[in-house]
């Protein structure tokens, strides 16, 4: 039976980065209707939104790599044997 | 409008009947390598829980995006532009969705081993009105998404084929193939064969977008021309749009996480490793899918100027045609093209029928309509109800009730209302029965109401209402009752990790 060492969902500060990327990702902050300057064609505020989504792809590869571990319950693997 | 010239003739029938040959002998091969598949319900609905990190990968991709997503996110970027960046983002926050559950939930699936997401209700609730409730609503989600794959194909090869090959004919042949090799193969065929039709899906999507960017010219072109006709497409968008991109982002978040199939994949893989690095390339999909996909919507809006709502559906086939029309190379890249829509369509349609199948025959026939079938007889039942629903729905899809989109939004709403049982469940051991299931049915009541009626306050989804008062029912439910001791014992079994 795997036990858990880290698990993504206990890590407090994991859900504020998500908090705030959530919070960053639409852009509520901007003034309406506002488009310039364009860059390759995107507005200003779609490269935002681009960057925020590429740093939600970041954290939960770091979030899936370093917080989500699990090892073999050393019980389960004597009795096992 | 070039839409007429391009697929016509056999290249379009070509084309399809070499992708549904190729379905067919992965069908085969895995059936004869695999003779014992249909005995057993861990082999023929999850391959055996043996998929590698590839496979793994290609079929959570492949279930994730389906056809929908190049033929109806393009339109959709083309009527708002901009805005619809929010599909790369809400297509990331699916996988945080996973993170809320996904690393628990296969760690129990191991335990108990988990078939279906009904095994998670049944084992952790051990109450036949969840579990009930749970599988309808789970079967409601399935048979909705099923549906809007066949009306994916239908837009897709009317739209490609410019009606040379009829769209009747089309949607039967592939529907025919996908049952054939599902039957033959169960998870393990729907899974290599996902593995085919994601590379042809990633390879499609990229010939369009460098095709339109050749053709109809780049982004910075087309900004020029939104600047000029339509301002609304390019700005920060008004408040409405903003309240529509938020609450369409909890709603995916909650809603596409919790899709069956794609928990159907998480108890299917071969350890955790391999579920880790699947998730982990999934996280950076969006960007070279749904990404480029807005690009070629928002390319049409130059150059297909002034498209109503429905005539906007078909942009995709119109692209495609325009570009082929140009030279030899484009017209065999379109057609791969074409290929990989209807690889995306049929990747997608066949992990939910797989799904669905499973729901039916497990919990529905196996667990409370005759519970000493064997597990051969339990899966002849969910393939006969997979033939029967797939029928009713091919039926539906003959006229289109509603445009891709709204169908999209449709499912979520009643699908939502598991998740508080889903995931609470997972972690609070107070969480009261009782309350998980009047909080599931009065969160579906007024999410259907609100649908039916068309009441959106705020802007927000009736699926979310829903979801707001099935989460306050149960919460406060389980503060206000306490869990008997004999149940306290129980669920520490399952969830005292």
């Amino acid at each position: 039976m795997l036990k858990f060492k880290k698990e993504p969902i206990k890590n407090g500060k994991l859900w504020i980065i998500f908090g705030v990327l959530f919070l960053l990702s639409v852009p509520w902050y901007l003034p309406v209707g506002s488009y310039k300057p364009l860059i390759l064609g995107i507005p200003y505020w779609g490269w935002i939104v681009i960057l925020v989504s590429l740093a939600f792809s970041a954290t939960i590869t770091y979030a899936i790599k370093y917080l989500w571990i699990t090892e073999e319950d050393p019980n389960m693997k004597e009795e096992e044997k | 409008m070039t839409g007429d010239l391009a697929f016509g003739g056999w290249s379009g029938v070509l084309i399809m009947a070499v992708y549904g040959l190729i379905m067919l002998a992965i069908g085969l091969i895995t059936y004869f390598k695999n003779k014992n598949i249909r005995e057993s319900n861990t082999e023929y609905y999850l391959g055996g829980r043996g998929l590698s990190v590839m496979v793994l990968f290609f079929t959570f991709y492949a279930t994730q995006y389906s056809g929908n997503t190049i033929i109806g996110y393009a339109p959709q970027g083309y009527r708002i532009g901009f805005e619809w960046l929010q599909s790369i983002t809400f297509m990331i926050l699916v996988m945080v969705g996973y993170l809320l559950f996904a690393p628990r939930l296969y760690v129990l699936s191991r335990k108990f081993n988990f078939i279906t997401p009904s095994d998670w209700l049944a084992t952790r609730f051990r109450s036949k009105g969840i579990t009930i409730l749970g599988s309808i609503l789970m079967l409601y989600g399935l048979g909705n998404y099923l549906l809007e794959q066949l009306v994916a194909v239908g837009q897709g090869v009317s739209g490609l084929t410019g009606g040379t090959v009829p769209y009747q004919l089309c949607v039967v042949f592939f529907i025919v193939i996908m049952l054939i090799y599902s039957w033959l193969g169960g998870m393990r065929s729907v899974a290599y064969t996902d593995t085919m039709q994601g590379i042809a899906l990633l390879f499609g999507v990229f010939i369009l977008v460098i095709g339109s960017i050749v053709y109809f010219g780049g982004l910075p072109s087309t900004a020029d021309y939104m600047a000029t006709f339509t301002p609304e497409k390019l700005g920060v968008p008004e408040t409405d749009g903003i309240v529509g991109w938020f609450s369409m982002l909890v709603l995916v978040l909650i809603g596409a996480s919790i899709y069956p199939h794609a928990i159907q994949r998480i108890f299917s893989a071969k350890n955790e490793k391999t579920l880790k690095n699947s998730l982990i390339g999934m996280a950076w999909m969006p960007f070279v899918t749904t990404g480029v996909i807005l690009l070629v919507g928002i390319i049409g809006i130059n150059a297909f100027p002034d498209l109503g709502e429905m005539e906007s559906e078909k942009l995709v086939g119109m692209m495609a045609n325009a570009i082929a029309s140009e030279n030899l190379f484009f017209y065999w890249a379109m057609i791969l093209l074409f290929g990989g829509i209807i690889a995306a369509i049929i990747s997608t349609a066949d992990s939910v029928l797989l799904t669905f199948s499973s729901v039916i025959s497990k919990d529905l026939y196996g667990r409370y309509i005759n519970p000493k079938a064997t597990e051969h007889k339990q899966i002849f039942v969910g393939k006969i109800t997979g033939i029967i629903a797939t029928g009713i729905l091919l039926v539906i899809a003959w006229y289109p009730p509603a445009t891709l989109y709204e169908i999209f939004v449709l499912k979520f709403e009643l699908l939502v209302q598991i998740a508080p049982a889903f995931i609470l469940g997972l972690y609070w051991k107070q969480l009261h029965s009782k309350s998980v299931f009047i909080g599931m049915v009065v969160g579906t009541i007024i999410a259907t109401v609100m649908t039916f009626a068309n009441i959106t306050p705020f802007g927000i989804f009736s699926g979310l209402w829903g979801l707001l008062v099935n989460l306050i029912i149960c919460v406060v439910g389980s503060l206000l009752f306490n869990i008997s001791k004999s149940e306290k014992v129980e669920v520490d079994k399952v969830i005292g990790l």
